[in-house]
């Protein structure tokens, strides 16, 4: 987990100091497209909280919901019909669905702790 | 491998995440004008402020006048300026010198013949703001004086000036000018000649040092004006 919000960090500044910028027109794909990133890194810290983590299901999450994400949007953008939408409700809920858990493990975890803490003294 | 992937992954998506930040960031608006460029504009500003100095300054004189005159003389003075804005709303007759500008049908050779040449408005529009630009005054189409809400526009296929209909071609424009000789020299290069050209027109200019611009005769409708509410300097 902590490598995770490290090389986070270290991507951000990467970014933010090669400056890269993209059109207006294609914000929309990488907005989607970082939400379904996000929505697999979540998944992946909570499937590893949960010791049933498998790196090909995640690294083939991640390239497909990135893709699917934009794909989607570009379909939508193309019909005239907001699917992008779609993918912002599915990922978003998915993303606070994933969090919950995460912190339901962590405070089982926590609470674990202190109980064989007490239980030792 | 795992921790490869996973920083990997994380790595990216941190890149993904500052691009995104940074194109939403809108660039700062530069102020990008050299020297001159804000010279004129400052040079612009202080005559806004010189008109606007003189405007205030003639205002106060006539107030002046009001507060120190009889009631009489008040009346005459209320007249005076209502004259004077009759002037220049253009409600009354005006001579002066200036240029006459004939527009005349060029007939072509050419075998199936040709429509009669007529004027679209396009074309009036174009000229006008071409002699407004040169410092023309006062303009007539004809005996139609053009006044600041004069229409001009295409009725069932017919030009209309002041609601009125516009003659067939050959017609005479009036134009009063302080420096006539300028107007004429600058008109007679401008573009607008080659406009009216392709409409199978010709112009001819010519200075008249004694011209007689008929006033605006009909009703004007202000009903839809307001004053504008802006905090605009401008010497109009």
């Amino acid at each position: 987990m902590w490598l995770t919000i490290i090389f986070l960090i270290i991507g951000i500044t990467l970014g933010l100091l090669t400056d890269i910028r993209i059109p207006e027109v294609y914000e929309d794909y990488l907005s989607i497209a970082v939400l379904a990133a996000f929505d697999t890194l979540i998944g992946g810290i909570r499937s590893h909280l949960e010791h049933k983590f498998d790196d090909k299901v995640f690294i083939s999450g991640f390239l497909t919901n990135v893709s699917l994400a934009a794909i989607l949007a570009f379909v939508g953008v193309q019909l005239g019909i907001d699917l992008y939408l779609a993918a912002v409700f599915a990922f978003g809920v998915r993303l606070f669905q994933n969090i919950a858990i995460i912190r339901r493990i962590l405070l089982e975890n926590i609470r674990n702790a202190r109980l064989e803490k007490n239980s030792k003294n | 491998m795992r921790k490869v992937i996973i920083a990997f992954v994380s790595l990216l998506i941190g890149l993904m995440v500052a691009i995104l930040f940074q194109s939403n960031q809108q660039p700062e608006d530069r102020d990008t004008r050299d020297l001159w460029e804000i010279r004129t504009e400052l040079r612009d500003k202080q005559m806004d402020q010189q008109n606007l100095y003189d405007q205030i300054r003639e205002a106060e004189q006539t107030l002046e006048q009001y507060q120190r005159q009889s009631n009489e003389e008040q009346i005459e003075t209320l007249k005076k300026s209502v004259e004077q804005l009759k002037v220049k709303a253009g409600l009354t007759e005006i001579d002066g010198r200036g240029i006459e500008i004939a527009v005349e049908p060029i007939f072509k050779e050419s075998l199936d013949g040709q429509a009669y040449p007529t004027i679209p408005p396009e074309l009036l529009y174009r000229l006008m703001n071409e002699l407004y630009t040169y410092g023309a005054t006062d303009i007539a189409i004809e005996q139609e004086r053009i006044i600041d809400v004069s229409p001009i526009r295409v009725v069932n296929g017919t030009t209309y000036v002041n609601n009125r209909p516009l003659p067939p071609v050959p017609i005479k424009i009036y134009v009063l000018s302080r420096d006539s000789q300028k107007l004429l020299d600058y008109m007679q290069v401008s573009k607008v000649n080659d406009y009216f050209a392709v409409e199978n027109l010709e112009i001819s200019y010519r200075v008249d040092y004694h011209l007689t611009l008929p006033a605006y005769n009909h009703p004007t409708d202000l009903e839809w004006i307001e004053p504008v509410d802006s905090e605009e300097a401008g010497d109009s």
